[in-house]
């Protein structure tokens, strides 16, 4: 009986083992640490550094100012500005990965709303969020936003600028190549033209889902995702995104970090664009910044 | 001498004479005179603050905010530490029950906001708000008291200091935040409901449509917040400023029925020859009467927490009726208005259900929720709209809150309230003798805003849908409010952002119940509007 019961615990263990082998094999990234893109990564190394990269978790504390156009297929255009200051913790004692503040600067009409966000590192968890509406003039805890749901009222969802993990897909390496290179629409720059890139395949374990996969070109130099091509559930590309990813020196370490992102919506000619301005890492930015009191010094 | 002590509800600060003429009472003049000097003093201190930071360095980020914006720049040579914003904005309704050629409201309104940076850790932030509602003049036919240019005044334009919004000094340091002057302040998670947001008062000239935002009465307050712990916050509140709520006067489209029966009670008893006297008694201006709010916030596993103690007057003030006999003169019938002194006990929690149960049950769900016990209140009791006393009521009310996001963008938010009435005396049963028949007419307590019957216990239900389309740029919502005597609200609206400074809303009110219900007593108030705001 004791032999059954040893084996049963054995081949549940092995089972446990390969179904959870992308975590056994993931890389253990620790916080505020910079990682590289190297020649032997696996193709999972390399997306687990694009999103410690993405979410900036190399650093103490991050802060920019961000200016978003909603551009029509007819040229009218609004606008959003926001300022976000966010400090990476990475503590495993309350889970708690990273706390974000964004602060809504304009137009009038949003002036004001603040968005408080504390987001846990254990996988499936959801982020606790606190709002400040001018409109309520307190401070509110709301349900996070749905992954599909648009950020910001932009092309961009909920999911790919803030939710979105690691492990949330599958990755397959398609090809390593020479990028076209991208030039803006919206200030006619052009970017990237002959950087060094992996090409991946990422499909999302999600199905459905609001996308059936991407294709993504990862800067070699930076390990930042320049370019995606996203698929609908029928196949067809509906939607493109750019990243422009600049290196800054800090203390002496490299930073990848977003300056400009662009998504078109090939659907409906809709586009929309983050310029990332006036950035700073390491600031020494205190936790008690990210509580409901700072939500409450909001006048507007 | 007879004296019957009545509770009623008057205008502020005016009297009617033997004539039924209502006029303003004594100090009417010094009362201008202290707004003119109040006016002079903001205008100097914004102007003295913003001249203060001429040689600043440190510059807010701003875009392009449109002509009106460009204008005020250009108009105040200031530096960037001085920010600005404003609106200019149209409500207009009409009623549907006349064929849509009643207007409700023509409402033009001009807001105008200023924060100045002094330095890092101290700012002076002012929001001054006028407006004009046509309305009173364009339906002056309709919407007229018993002496209606001075009563609708303050309907048709802001009165006194009203058009100072907000007048406050913020100072910040680490620890501690203060934030010293003219503000409104708002506890509790509830939305629309007002359970534990008892520090402002409230404008009630239409109902309760607007959102507590613009319709809160701003106070002159000391409001400091201190951090003890990492996200536990104690705040305290010291509020030497008193106001009443405001209910529009008898013969403006959103009267409380209790008004206009007051109202209604003043001119028969004028009619039968009685005088009446006002006599205000509002808390008067001394360190005693000084308003004490508590607040502890924290978070403890993931749950937002605060408890609450509030001491303060109860905004609905009212009045004490006392009927004289007097030789050799008319009978007078006086009316002194008097705010009773409450103590708030409180609590609320909110908390988002991130990990869920059994594979994702529950998942997504905010859970919020307060609860008010208030201790040393009066209510009227009566019957058939006839007060017949007051009685100390101690009150428990409780609002549970439930919202999540479906389908996308689909904002579903639920709330379940509960006024809960605790009498603390006994009140007599009121005999009649007709045709030598002795009968009884049970007294039952009055709900305040429109005199019907209350119940010990009135439940109340808020649904509120909303969602958005064309890149947030098209925002449709429908509130439903239910109360369980069949009394209902519905307002649906629909938002739509024309550009950065332009935006359109229109939307319908429709009341449904009882006269006696908190929204039945508006049934001929179903109303269409639209909404035409400029930001700059």
């Amino acid at each position: 009986m004791l032999k059954k019961v040893i084996l049963i615990f054995f081949a549940v263990a092995i089972l446990g083992l390969i179904f959870d082998a992308g975590s056994l094999f993931a890389l253990e990234l620790k916080h505020h640490q910079v990682y590289e893109l190297d020649r032997g990564m696996s193709i999972e190394d390399i997306m687990q550094v694009v999103y410690f990269n993405q979410y900036t978790k190399f650093a103490s504390d991050y802060q920019s100012t961000g200016y978003v156009y909603l551009i029509e297929g007819s040229g009218a255009q609004r606008s959003r500005t926001f300022s976000r200051q966010r400090i990476i913790l990475g503590r495993s004692k309350d889970d708690i990965d990273y706390k974000d503040v964004t602060k809504f600067t304009g137009p009038t009409s949003v002036k004001g709303l603040g968005i408080l966000s504390w987001t846990y590192m254990e996988y499936g968890r959801d982020p606790d969020q606190w709002l400040w509406l001018p409109s309520l003039k307190k401070v509110r805890k709301i349900s996070a936003s749905q992954g599909d749901d648009s950020f910001l009222g932009s092309d961009f969802t909920t999911e790919e600028i803030t939710t979105r993990k690691f492990e949330d897909e599958t990755y397959k390496l398609l090809r390593e190549e020479k990028f076209n290179g991208y030039t803006s629409n919206f200030n006619g720059n052009d970017y990237y033209d002959g950087a060094d890139c992996y090409v991946v395949e990422a499909r999302p374990k999600r199905d459905p889902w609001y996308y059936s996969k991407r294709i993504v070109w990862i800067d070699k130099a930076t390990g930042g995702d320049i370019y995606q091509e996203i698929f609908d559930s029928t196949g067809r590309m509906h939607k493109t995104i750019f990243k422009n990813y600049k290196m800054m020196k800090v203390n002496g370490k490299d930073y990848a970090t977003q300056t400009l992102l662009e998504v078109k919506d090939l659907r409906t000619g809709h586009s929309t664009v983050i310029e990332m301005k006036d950035i700073k890492f390491d600031q020494g930015l205190q936790e008690a910044d990210f509580s409901e009191r700072i939500l409450r010094r909001s006048k507007w | 001498m007879i004296r019957v002590c009545k509770k009623l509800t008057l205008v502020s600060g005016f009297c009617v004479d033997q004539n039924g003429e209502m006029y303003k009472k004594k100090g009417a003049k010094k009362e201008v005179v202290m707004r003119e000097r109040k006016l002079l003093l903001a205008l100097i201190a914004t102007l003295l603050f913003i001249g203060l930071g001429a040689t600043s360095s440190f510059a807010y980020e701003e875009q392009d905010r449109g002509i009106v914006h460009k204008f005020w720049k250009m108009l105040l040579p200031f530096d960037d530490r001085l920010e600005l914003g404003g609106f200019i904005k149209n409500e207009t309704s009409v009623r549907l029950a006349h064929g849509l050629d009643e207007f409700m409201k023509m409402n033009n309104v001009i807001g105008l906001k200023t924060n100045y940076k002094i330095t890092d850790w101290l700012e002076f932030f002012t929001y001054y708000r006028w407006f004009w509602d046509a309305v009173y003049t364009i339906e002056d036919d309709r919407y007229r008291g018993v002496s209606h240019e001075d009563v609708n005044r303050k309907l048709r334009m802001p009165e006194k200091t009203q058009w100072l919004r907000e007048c406050y000094f913020d100072i910040y340091t680490d620890k501690l935040d203060i934030r010293a002057g003219k503000q409104q302040v708002v506890w509790g998670t509830a939305d629309g409901v007002r359970i534990l947001d008892l520090v402002n008062p409230l404008d009630y000239r239409e109902w309760t449509l607007k959102e507590y935002v613009e319709t809160r009465i701003p106070l002159w307050m000391f409001n400091i917040e201190g951090e003890l712990l990492a996200d536990g916050h104690l705040q305290l509140l010291l509020i030497p400023d008193y106001q009443p709520n405001y209910y529009a006067p008898a013969g403006a489209p959103f009267t409380l029925r209790t008004v206009d029966i007051g109202a209604q009670g003043t001119a028969n008893a004028l009619a039968r020859g009685v005088s009446v006297q006002t006599i205000d008694q509002k808390p008067g201006k001394q360190f005693k009467n000084t308003k004490v709010g508590v607040r502890w916030q924290n978070v403890l596993g993931g749950w937002d927490y605060t408890l609450n103690y509030l001491h303060t007057y109860d905004f609905a003030s009212s009045a004490y009726t006392a009927f004289i006999i007097r030789p050799r003169a008319a009978p007078l019938l006086r009316l002194v208005r008097r705010s009773e002194q409450i103590d708030v006990f409180g609590l609320s929690f909110s908390k988002t259900l991130t990990e869920g149960f059994l594979s994702d049950l529950l998942k997504g769900w905010t859970l919020r929720g307060e609860f008010a016990y208030t201790k040393g209140g009066a209510m009227n009791y009566g019957y058939d709209e006839t007060i017949q006393g007051t009685v100390d009521v101690d009150q428990y009310n409780y609002c549970l809150g439930f919202d999540r996001n479906f389908w996308t963008n689909w904002l579903f938010s639920y709330q379940f309230i509960q006024f809960i009435v605790d009498e603390k005396e006994d009140f007599p049963q009121f005999y009649s003798n007709v045709a030598g028949i002795q009968t009884q007419t049970e007294n039952t307590l009055l709900f305040g805003p429109t005199r019907g019957g209350l119940d010990d216990i009135t439940t109340m239900m808020t649904l509120k849908l909303s969602t958005d389309f064309m890149h947030e740029r098209l925002k449709p919502e429908v509130l439903v409010l239910y109360g369980f005597d069949n009394d209902w609200r519905i307002s649906p609206k629909c938002t739509y952002e024309i550009n950065d400074q332009w935006s359109v809303a229109g939307g319908l009110h429709i009341f449904e119940g009882d006269s006696q219900g908190l929204n039945g007593q508006f049934d001929k108030n179903d109303q269409l509007f639209v909404e035409t705001t400029y930001n700059w």
